[in-house]
């Protein structure tokens, strides 16, 4: 009996060709990020040249995709899955500095009292998020930073760790509504 | 315009004098860096919009406020790190002593 060798060989070579056909999620979604990235970094390249030449825009779009090709892992991580937190809703992330600004002046209003009388009562307050993306969770932890006599010490996962420099309570569910106010709503609703 | 241009001005320089003042005036780092962080940010963000309405709309002005984003970024992760290498080096926050007399005697 004398079997071909293509005969043999051929269910194996038909399978190797239905896993290059099959969808290669990975490498799928490494070009996502690298595009992603590479766009990000054109916008900003945009906003800070204010130039809308052809040589301009050239450069601009090959050094973003050079240097989105380094460094894609850094800004969208491998398990980072969920849509909002790549495509945030635009409006609202327009509107939601306005807002900051607005608190930023007030609590530096605020900050004044303590300077002047030299009296505080600080203390250090543990507390929770709901908002489950990386990036919202930081942008949180910046515009706490920022608000009234209330500085970010850690943030590990969900878990927030602020020192309050007039702290009104120490129980953590009342401390979390009393400083993250409307950021965590206003967050939620951006990224998620 | 260039009246709320000085404003603005005016806000900067007051807010960089009090978180100084701040910085001198309380007691442990974190405080300190409540005071500075704040105030800073606050005296160079009107100082931005200050300068954003004296030359209007124009493509400095434009470059101007991607500045102010990135400031606002960053410089509470700057005080951030400050805050925390503190805590995880084991520096324990001041606290307001109480007197004798506001504590009760019953126990």
């Amino acid at each position: 009996m004398l079997i071909t060798k293509k005969k043999l060989f051929k269910p194996l070579q038909k399978k190797r060709k239905e896993k290059v056909k099959s969808v290669n999620v990975h490498s799928k979604w490494k070009i996502i990020r690298i595009l992603l990235t590479a766009s990000y970094l054109m916008l900003g390249w945009i906003f800070f040249t204010v130039n809308l030449a052809p040589f301009s825009l050239f450069l601009g779009l090959t050094l973003s995709f050079a240097v989105a090709f380094f460094t894609y892992d850094l800004f969208i991580e491998k398990e980072e899955a969920a849509r909002r937190s790549l495509l945030p809703r635009i409006y609202l992330l327009i509107l939601y500095p306005l807002v900051l600004l607005t608190k930023v002046y007030l609590a530096s209003f605020k900050m004044i009292i303590p300077v002047i009388s030299g009296q505080s009562n600080p203390r250090v307050v543990h507390f929770r998020t709901r908002l489950k993306s990386e990036l919202a969770r930081v942008v949180l932890a910046n515009s706490i930073t920022l608000t009234p006599g209330t500085l970010t010490l850690d943030l590990d996962n969900d878990h927030l760790i602020v020192h309050w420099l007039d702290a009104k309570t120490i129980h953590s569910h009342y401390a979390a509504r009393l400083i993250k106010g409307h950021f965590e709503s206003w967050l939620k609703r951006i990224w998620m | 315009m260039i009246f709320i241009f000085y404003i603005f001005l005016f806000l900067s320089i007051f807010f960089a004098f009090f978180g100084n003042i701040g910085m001198l005036r309380f007691p442990d780092v974190y405080t300190r860096l409540q005071a500075s962080s704040k105030c800073a940010t606050t005296s160079l963000l009107s100082l931005f919009i200050g300068l954003m309405i004296f030359k209007g709309f124009s493509s400095i002005s434009v470059r101007i406020l991607v500045i102010g984003i990135f400031f606002l970024l960053t410089s509470p992760v700057a005080s951030h790190a400050i805050g925390r290498s503190a805590y995880e080096g084991g520096i324990l926050p001041w606290r307001r002593v109480r007197k004798k007399e506001d504590i009760s005697e019953d126990r």
